[in-house]
């Protein structure tokens, strides 16, 4: 396959599991979450997780950021919609970023 | 895998992020050395699809879920441990600062954790199974598996000088759902290098004359 049209179809891929992971992914906590739940007793190891656990309970960090798209949406206004507006747009920053700092330092070694 | 801010003092953040640093210019030394016109869309394809497949948590059992990290695929594709930490810091950036995915302040350990130690630990197995066994596919799998226990572990030994878990609960609770989730990185890492090899199957073939 040529280049550009494997690079085409990698972008075509990325967008697509961006779209299919809202829809399909997995609403259990990760695993980093699941231990913060078990260590907190509030699952057993390899019990299921509770639907209104707080992870991040047990932390003691002080510092706080609003992020402009928390958990991949755009607020529960835009529900589903919103959440594939923010997964496409995550994966065509990262795409761009990539690319332009890439560029930027084959452009400054010359 | 990705560590909120709440879960690490903000002192030990900083010394995470001092080494974060270190690695990540060795990372864009490489990048001044390996990267050209032709592997810039290439690095950034793949950055977009490792974010992307990092959105999509699938179930492991256990009430638990886990996604690809990519560690040891970036650094299998692109044929050095460097590239997994170019491509995984600035993954990391973007599901840090627009999707609040992973801290600001623990994004330094973040990069420790799926960058540096996903990245060697996948890049070196790969090439020590590649050696001894001769399939690709196989090697890189077992691989990819280890690149997501091993910073696993490295996580809850995190967690336990932050106080935030205790060390032996951390561990086993740590290892038991990435031991799971690292077969979801094995299958997607050994499936995406099929596909890339199959597609363009010179990007691999170079990574083989680097690796020899």
């Amino acid at each position: 396959m040529e280049m550009k049209p494997f690079l085409v179809a990698g972008v075509a891929l990325a967008l697509l599991i961006g779209v299919a992971a809202v829809f399909l992914a997995s609403g259990d906590p990760d695993g980093l979450e699941s231990t913060a739940l078990f260590v907190q007793n509030e699952k057993s190891i390899t019990g299921p997780s509770p639907e209104d656990g707080d992870a991040e309970a047990i932390g003691e960090g002080t510092f706080e950021y609003e992020a402009p798209m928390p958990d991949y949406g755009l607020g529960e206004v835009f529900g589903k919609p919103g959440e594939v507006v923010a997964v496409l747009v995550g994966t065509l920053v990262a795409l761009l970023l990539v690319f332009g700092v890439g560029k930027a330092i084959t452009t400054t070694k010359h | 895998m990705h560590i909120p801010d709440a879960f690490v003092p903000l002192g030990q953040s900083i010394v995470y992020w001092i080494i974060a640093l270190v690695f990540v210019a060795l990372a864009l030394k490489w990048a001044r050395s390996e990267l050209d016109d032709e592997k810039v869309p290439l690095v950034a394809v793949l950055a977009a699809g490792i974010f992307a497949i990092q959105a999509f948590n699938l179930p492991v059992g256990m009430g638990t879920s886990g996604h690809l990290v990519g560690g040891a695929l970036a650094a299998i594709v692109l044929g050095s441990p460097f590239a997994a930490v170019f491509i995984l810091t600035l993954v990391l950036l973007i599901q840090g600062i627009i999707f609040g995915d992973g801290g600001l302040t623990t994004m330094g350990v973040n990069i420790i954790n799926m960058g540096v130690i996903g990245g060697f630990v996948g890049y070196y197995t790969y090439g020590a199974l590649k050696g001894i066994s001769g399939n690709t596919y196989a090697a890189a799998a077992f691989a990819a598996w280890l690149a997501c226990f091993v910073p696993a572990l490295a996580a809850a030994i995190e967690m336990a000088i932050a106080g935030t878990f205790p060390l032996v609960p951390g561990l086993m609770a740590m290892g038991l759902y990435h031991a799971a989730i690292g077969i979801i990185e094995g299958v997607i890492t050994a499936g995406a290098i099929y596909l890339i090899a199959n597609a363009r199957p010179d990007i691999m073939e170079k990574r083989a004359e680097v690796a020899a």
